[in-house]
């Protein structure tokens, strides 16, 4: 209640304090000397009401220095020598001049009235301030404590009036200011926030605090016993000179305070201060994970800080690669050395460390002291995600000793980290190669669009559906028509092994061979032939492709074929479907006499509705979900069902079958089929 | 995703890889991986038990065709044994048993290259 009441009337804090300083400004000019009574109570009643509106303004103001305690000290600091100083040469001025007879002229008064309203707001500062201290990081709200002193204070203040009325009666004043001691002494206590300064910080309070509270027991020692300085606060008012002493005693008991806490701060020091860098870098690196993608750079700020949270002289993080392990980054010890140590530790990638464990480097290795980075105590800790391990991150020290439980749980955290931030990178790094892999289909589908004829070259007699269904990772199917003569049409239908955009290019490169050599070579045979010995030495190893070449007479209906390696030619007459399947390897698998001594070439003279249907294997090898075939004899069922049918209705039929067949399986091969039909003239 | 096994055994001086499972672009490069390392041990002779094998793609026979020159520059070969039908009419189709051995039973290939040796 009395908090928020302040914190209202201290809105106007400021004008409050100012008018009422003028106020008693004024009222001292008038009234040089209180002796009358009631003029002594109203003037106790203003200072009372000054000092508490300054402190209410400064109360506010304070509030934002909370995360500097110790520039709070430093200034509290300057005001009480300030004090001391003042009190001190007040107090040699009257001893040079034992004689001094105090006359109130009026430059003396106001002299003096200045004086007092320096010590009026530098003890209501100091104060302030500590308060300001009293509630720093205090988790509790321990307002209750600090408002009874207030209301002590406040009682001290009016019974050292009540004394000065009555001599008699200073049991009050007695009693109240002992207790208010007791109550400062009790208040005094409450100095968490030494706890949180740094090391240097706690060396630099001690110090200070030591001073201060020296400082504040002379001033108290001046303003109790020094006469002049009794008789100039004092005679101003016996309230003021209370609240004075009460506030040295408060700065001897605090500051004294301080310094025995800080005193037995210190021990803890160092470890307080390594906690505290601890959650800093933990901060930092929560921080760096989510805006930093790049593993390199992460690696390293988690290496470095390592050695800062262990206390450590080195550390090097290592992954999991297909080819052992791989050193990322290393903090203070050279690439070689580290590799070194970890390829000794993890052995061939078959040791493994399942949690953190503490090396005692010296006697595992004290034989081998080849290495320039020679070390006492390693520690090492699994970058584990998802229970599977993905890397080491490794810290060692060269003397001192081992590491500890805290040096293994700080060790642990930051391996933590080091496994998310190589999960985030490899996800990342993951989703970068989808998208170029995506790309790349694009231009692979791009070249195959391109080298697939735009219309089929159909004449009266010879009817040709070609139909073309790419799959998504777009396989190398490749189908062409070469116009040879007025006659002869050359045909072929080919598969190039693999997939994406190698495929698209070697597709490219066959369609450039069988355009140009189909212009030369009639016969199929020869022409393959002569297609697979263009192709040494243009094709890798691994790839091959598989074709169909044939010429159709247009006017005759006769035609001629060879099958390199490809899936068999289907021809259906009259309702009867026939596997035509002449011998012949792949192109590419062979570039000896092998290839062209097996080539055989048939001759089919076609009668009137004969189907001719080549096809590649993207038909026959669809899948469904049980991963079984579509096959070769569904497939020539529907062409023989329907043969009656024209060829893009049999097409039609034969996708929309497959569709059915496979429609819980993606499509993982590109389909072509190509249909003639032949018409004999009538 | 379908799954792919292959393991390497050695019956005397022959090396017999057993493949298991499916085949394909994807899985490819785990059998390259066992020849490179037959080549690193300069063993050019090898059988390549079928058995267990479901499915192989145009990627999966392009492995044979891309190491079948150096083991036989070297006096050795690869030869294919235990192959189920639906897996040899894929080899079948692409010419593949005019220019490799086939054979129904592993020790059958490996006892070729025995006989082989001798002379």
């Amino acid at each position: 209640m009395i908090k928020t009441n302040l914190k209202f009337s201290g809105v106007k804090g400021l004008e409050n304090a100012i008018l009422l300083s003028i106020v008693l400004f004024l009222f001292n000019l008038i009234f040089p000397l209180h002796d009358v009574f009631m003029l002594a109570i109203i003037h106790e009643g203003i200072v009372f009401l000054t000092i508490y509106f300054l402190y209410n303004y400064l109360n506010q103001s304070l509030t934002n220095k909370l995360d500097a305690p110790l520039s709070l000290v430093l200034n509290i600091g300057i005001l009480g020598a300030l004090l001391f100083f003042i009190l001190s040469i007040a107090n040699s001025a009257y001893e040079a001049d034992i004689n001094g007879k105090i006359s109130f002229n009026f430059f003396n008064s106001l002299l003096s009235i200045l004086l007092i309203f320096l010590f009026i707001a530098s003890i209501v500062y100091i104060f302030t301030s500590f308060r300001e201290l009293f509630y720093l990081r205090q988790k509790k709200d321990p307002s209750t404590y600090f408002n009874t002193m207030l209301v002590f204070f406040a009682l001290s203040f009016f019974s050292s009036i009540l004394m000065q009325v009555e001599p008699s009666l200073d049991y009050p004043y007695s009693a109240f200011f002992v207790v208010t001691i007791i109550l400062i002494s009790l208040n005094s206590i409450r100095v968490a926030w030494i706890a949180f300064l740094t090391k240097k910080q706690k060396y630099y309070l001690l110090g200070l605090s030591i001073v201060l509270s020296v400082v504040f027991s002379l001033s108290f020692s001046l303003v109790f016993h020094s006469e002049i300085v009794r008789q100039m606060i004092y005679a101003f008012s016996p309230g003021l000179h209370t609240v004075f002493s009460l506030v040295m005693i408060y700065g001897a008991i605090y500051f004294g305070v301080i310094f025995f806490v800080t005193l037995f701060h210190l021990p803890t020091a160092e470890a307080f201060d390594r906690k505290a860098q601890e959650v800093a870098s933990m901060m930092d690196i929560t921080k760096l994970i989510t805006q930093v993608f790049d593993f390199k750079e992460l690696a390293d700020t988690i290496t470095s800080m390592t050695t800062q949270a262990c206390n450590s002289d080195s550390a090097w993080l290592v992954t999991n690669s297909k080819n052992g392990i791989e050193l990322n980054s290393v903090h203070k010890i050279g690439y070689v050395d580290a590799n070194d140590v970890s390829n000794r530790l993890l052995g061939s990638g078959d040791a493994s460390f399942e949690q953190i464990e503490v090396i005692d480097y010296d006697s595992l290795f004290r034989d081998k002291k080849f290495i320039e980075h020679h070390f006492h105590s390693v520690a090492v800790a699994p970058l584990k995600m998802h229970g599977k391990i993905n890397g080491y991150l490794f810290t060692a020290r060269t003397k001192g000793n081992a590491f500890d439980t805290e040096d293994r749980k700080s060790l642990q955290a930051f391996a933590y980290y080091a496994a998310v931030a190589l999960e985030n990178a490899m996800l990342i790094k993951e989703s970068i190669e989808k998208e170029r892999l995506e790309k790349e289909l694009d231009v692979a589908r791009d070249i195959q669009r391109k080298i697939l004829p735009a219309v089929v070259p159909s004449t009266p007699q010879l009817a040709i559906s070609a139909l073309f269904v790419p799959a998504f990772e777009v396989g190398g199917d490749y189908y062409d028509f070469f116009e040879l003569d007025e006659d002869n049409l050359g045909f072929v239908v080919a598969d190039v092994s693999g997939k994406g955009i190698s495929a698209a290019f070697i597709m490219a490169e066959v369609k450039g061979i069988f355009e140009s050599l189909s212009k030369i070579v009639q016969k199929p045979s020869e022409l393959l032939t002569k297609v697979n010995e263009v192709l040494k030495g243009n094709l890798e190893k691994k790839n091959f492709v598989t074709a169909v070449y044939g010429v159709i007479n247009k006017k005759n209906g006769k035609m001629y074929l060879s099958r390199a390696g490809h899936t068999p030619i289907v021809i259906c007459s009259e309702g009867i479907v026939e596997r035509v399947q002449p011998a012949g390897i792949g192109l590419g698998l062979d570039f000896t006499n092998s290839f062209s001594n097996s080539l055989k070439e048939m001759e089919i003279q076609l009668k009137n509705n004969d189907i001719v249907v080549c096809y590649s294997d993207g038909i026959p090898e669809a899948k469904n979900s049980l991963g079984e075939d579509f096959g070769y004899d569904k497939f020539e069922k529907i062409i023989s069902d329907n043969c009656s049918k024209s060829l893009d209705e049999i097409s039609t039929l034969v996708m929309r079958e497959l569709s059915l067949f496979s429609k819980d399986h993606p499509q993982h091969d590109d389909i072509t089929l190509v249909l003639f039909k032949w018409k004999q003239k009538q | 995703m379908a799954e792919f096994n292959v393991n390497l055994r050695g019956v005397g001086a022959v090396s017999v890889i057993d493949v298991k499972g499916y085949l394909d672009a994807h899985t490819a490069p785990e059998l390259e991986n066992v020849f490179n390392r037959l080549l690193d041990q300069k063993q050019y002779q090898v059988v390549v038990n079928f058995d267990d094998l479901k499915y192989i793609s145009s990627a999966g026979l392009g492995v044979f065709m891309a190491y079948v020159e150096t083991m036989r520059e070297n006096e050795g070969d690869i030869k294919f044994s235990n192959m189920k039908e639906n897996v040899y009419n894929i080899f079948d189709l692409l010419g593949f048993p005019i220019l490799y051995e086939f054979f129904k039973e592993e020790n059958e290939a490996i006892k070729k290259f025995c006989d082989s040796s001798k002379f």
